[in-house]
């Protein structure tokens, strides 16, 4: 069990007016497993899925969400650092590039923040050549130096991707990674994923395309805030 | 790693950082260029007070201190005195070689001062305060081409410094504002007043056939006036102290003549009973010559109130000889009867309201940096609330909370630093100038600046025009406003006929203060980092607080 959710909640609290998107949601994935998150808009995909992602908090009476036996919600500071940063990739909805870098430099972000000044020096090449050729398996090589402000939302979203498998993580987390795209494009970039998925990677993709999730091992659908 | 490379992106991939570089240094320019001027101006108002007077001031009025030499040879003599003069200080009428407006003679009341020129110098630099004399090497850089002074028909040193004609009779000099021959210019110098040839201008030129007539009233040990003495004196200079008030008051003339028209010369005493061989009353000692006032400088370095006291304790002994001494037939005022005190003391009522403007400006000054520092803070404030998204971005790939506060950090530091920078750099230009800017608003406008005006409304009409045609919206807005601003400068510099803020003759200087206060541009750039940083670090501390999703959803 390598990403597992258990009887988790979440509210958000809009000034006084609570709104409950899940309750009771609970969720295993496998290590190597490629699960599809389906549900109708607003269901709460992406809440949960930013909840895997440790990049918000569940209530405080929510179960538990923990990645290899530990528990996200024990994280320290550090160790919540790391795990966004090493343990998951995340592809989010809307892209979120930074504006003021280049296409390079956003996929090479993650290993970035990573890298002391020291390390940086000595494996700024190797880390240059391999986003380089990251980007490139994305379709992006003739794009290295444009700012994202120029590229189109597909080429964003391969981008983000990238961004997503610089670190090598466990786990990719992808929100969404086709639904700006036409079938063909969309088509190629399942397939990119696929690929890491044949070598190991563990994936969790939320879509709301039927063809999409079925292309994953396992469907779960999110209704009235539950994994069923 | 990706700290020193965002933070040099956001410096350089956008104009706001340029616009924050330029706030932060209109702030600086302000707040020093402000402070710069105004404390100069109150530093000189002060130290004016002072001119031609010592540090520390005896002063006996109207009946004066007898052996008054032997006294100055004392208080000389002490380690805390570096120079000490005599004067006979009084009040006199002052009539005028010519006839004012309404045909009569222009009599003025004036204060006069019997000085000893040679140990007023020492004193007081008087030679200094002389204005008719050959200029000093860096004084001729500055002077203007047709200054009179330049030539040596104007350089009166000498007459001044012996109070003397050629002909060795005694002179007088003139307060610089006293003659009604002399027209200061806007500029704050000073012209003999009449064009043309010198032979001519030799007539208004005081310091060369002018002359005046002084009455003075001398006052009897009983305390009745004596009868008034008159004499004519030729004006052999005339004197520039920088404060207005001495300038169109005062007249100098030479000791021995103050003593002598006032009766406190050296005289002899006469019995009341006895009689000599030839029935005269029979002369029985002399009355030394006196002098109502000892001005004395400090010596480098020596807090005032302690040469102020040592001065007292020489005035004491002084008199303690000379009552003890039962032969002596005139009386030296005894040590409470003489005001010793420092010049600030005697000129409190002077000085006190300077001070309280200065409190007052303190005030100012703080509200004006403090508006400065909310405009800093509200700058920075805008520009890391709009990168709110990319905290939340950077958070989300695993950035720590001190790496992103440390980008803003290193942007607020820059941006500060360079803002301030050029602040300072501002603010030493326009107050190292702001003597010639004066100047340039004080003249009519240069042709070539309304004509530039009027092309530049010329061309900013051409260019709405072409907005227009266009149908740019942004194009038709910005040059509308741009015409409209041109034009309004250009009719400003048509109707601008020249203006002085500061005037001469109202304010007590010639020449604006012109110095950079140091403390304050360094405290004022430190002030410019230091909310540069914090009107960064506080928004962006915020930001890496809040969970990456809740800073992705900012717009
Ligand atoms: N920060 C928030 N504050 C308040 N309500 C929120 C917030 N984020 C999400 N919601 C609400 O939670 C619900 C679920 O949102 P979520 O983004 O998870 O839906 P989703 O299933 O991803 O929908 P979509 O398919 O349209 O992307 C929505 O009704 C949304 O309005
Ligand atoms: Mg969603």
């Amino acid at each position: 069990m390598l990403l597992a959710a258990h009887h988790v909640k979440k509210t958000y609290e809009l000034g006084r007016v609570r709104v409950p998107v899940l309750h009771d949601a609970s969720l295993t994935v496998r290590e190597g497993e490629w699960v599809a998150i389906v549900g109708s808009s607003g269901s709460g995909k992406s809440t949960l899925l930013h909840l895997l992602g440790g990049l918000d908090r569940a209530d405080k009476d929510s179960g538990p969400i923990s990645f290899a036996g530990e528990d996200l919600r024990a994280f320290r500071a550090r160790r919540e650092n790391l795990y966004r940063n090493r343990d998951v990739g995340f592809v989010f909805q809307f892209y979120h590039l930074l504006p003021e870098l280049t296409v390079l430099e956003n996929a090479m972000l993650p290993a970035l923040v990573g890298l002391s000044r020291l390390r940086w020096i000595s494996e700024r090449l190797a880390l240059r050549t391999r986003a380089a050729e990251l980007l490139e398996t994305c379709g992006l090589s003739h794009r290295l130096n444009h700012r994202p402000a120029e590229l189109s939302g597909g080429e964003r979203q391969r981008v983000a991707i990238a961004r997503a498998l610089i670190n090598k993580p466990r786990v990719l987390l992808a929100d969404e990674p086709t639904g700006n795209l036409d079938i063909h494009t969309g088509g190629g970039i399942l397939d990119l994923l696929a690929a890491r998925h044949a070598e190991g990677l563990t994936m969790v993709m939320v879509t709301h395309d039927a063809a999409v999730a079925a292309r994953a091992q396992r469907q779960v659908r999110i209704v009235d805030g539950r994994v069923e | 790693m990706y700290a020193p490379l965002l933070a040099n992106r956001y410096l350089t991939s956008r104009i706001i950082p340029f616009i924050a570089v330029a706030a932060v240094a209109l702030c600086v320019a302000l707040v020093i260029i402000v402070v710069s001027v105004m404390s100069g101006f109150l530093e000189m108002v002060r130290s004016s007070g002072k001119s031609l007077t010592g540090d520390v001031v005896v002063s006996r009025p109207i009946t004066g201190i007898p052996d008054y030499l032997e006294l100055v040879t004392r208080i000389e003599a002490l380690p805390e005195a570096a120079a000490a003069s005599p004067l006979v200080e009084t009040f006199g009428l002052l009539q005028m070689q010519y006839g004012n407006s309404d045909g009569g003679k222009q009599i003025e009341m004036v204060e006069v001062w019997g000085i000893d020129p040679a140990s007023l110098d020492r004193v007081a630099q008087y030679r200094d305060k002389l204005y008719w004399c050959a200029p000093s090497a860096s004084e001729l850089s500055t002077l203007a081409e047709d200054d009179p002074r330049r030539d040596a028909f104007y350089q009166r040193d000498e007459a001044g410094m012996s109070l003397q004609t050629a002909d060795g009779k005694d002179g007088v000099v003139l307060g610089i504002e006293l003659s009604p021959f002399n027209h200061r210019e806007r500029d704050g110098s000073y012209r003999t007043l009449n064009p043309g040839s010198r032979q001519h201008d030799a007539g208004y030129f005081m310091p060369n056939a002018g002359a005046v007539t002084l009455t003075l009233v001398p006052v009897t040990d009983g305390g009745s006036l004596g009868g008034e003495k008159k004499r004519r004196f030729s004006v052999v200079n005339e004197f520039q102290s920088g404060l207005y008030q001495i300038d169109a008051n005062r007249i100098l003339v030479p000791i021995g003549v103050a003593q002598e028209m006032l009766r406190l010369n050296e005289a002899p005493i006469v019995s009341r009973e006895q009689v000599d061989a030839e029935g005269r009353p029979l002369v029985i000692g002399t009355s030394p010559a006196r002098a109502t006032t000892i001005v004395v400088r400090a010596e480098d370095g020596v807090d005032l109130l302690v040469l102020r006291e040592a001065v007292r304790r020489v005035y004491a002994e002084f008199w303690r000889e000379r009552a003890m001494d039962p032969k002596r037939l005139f009386e030296t005022p005894e040590p409470d009867s003489v005001d010793i005190s420092t010049w600030e003391e005697r000129l409190a009522d002077f000085i006190g309201p300077v001070e309280k403007e200065r409190e007052l400006m303190r005030t100012l000054f703080s509200i004006v940096y403090l508006v400065c520092a909310g405009l800093v803070l509200a700058i920075f404030w805008a520009i890391v609330q709009e990168k709110t998204r990319d905290i939340g971005i950077l958070r989300a790939v695993g950035a720590s909370r001190t790496g992103v506060l440390w980008i803003f950090l290193r942007y607020g530091v820059l941006i500060g630093i360079a803002g301030s920078l050029v602040g300072v750099l501002l603010a030493w230009i326009v107050v190292s100038r702001i003597n010639d800017i004066h100047e340039m608003l004080g003249a009519p406008a240069p042709l070539w600046l309304k004509s530039a005006a009027g092309l530049a409304v010329i061309f900013s009409i051409g260019m709405t025009v072409r907005g227009v045609r266009r149908a740019s919206a942004l194009h038709v807005v910005l040059w509308s406003f741009a015409t409209i601003g041109f034009l309004l400068v250009g009719v400003a510099l048509l109707l601008h006929q020249g203006f002085l803020v500061w005037d001469p003759s109202v304010y007590y200087f010639s020449t604006i203060p012109s110095k950079l206060d140091l403390v304050t541009a360094a405290t004022t750039m430190l002030g410019g980092v230091v909310f540069s940083v914090v009107g960064a670090a506080i928004p962006a501390a915020r930001a890496a607080d809040t969970d990456p999703v809740q800073s992705l959803r900012y717009e």
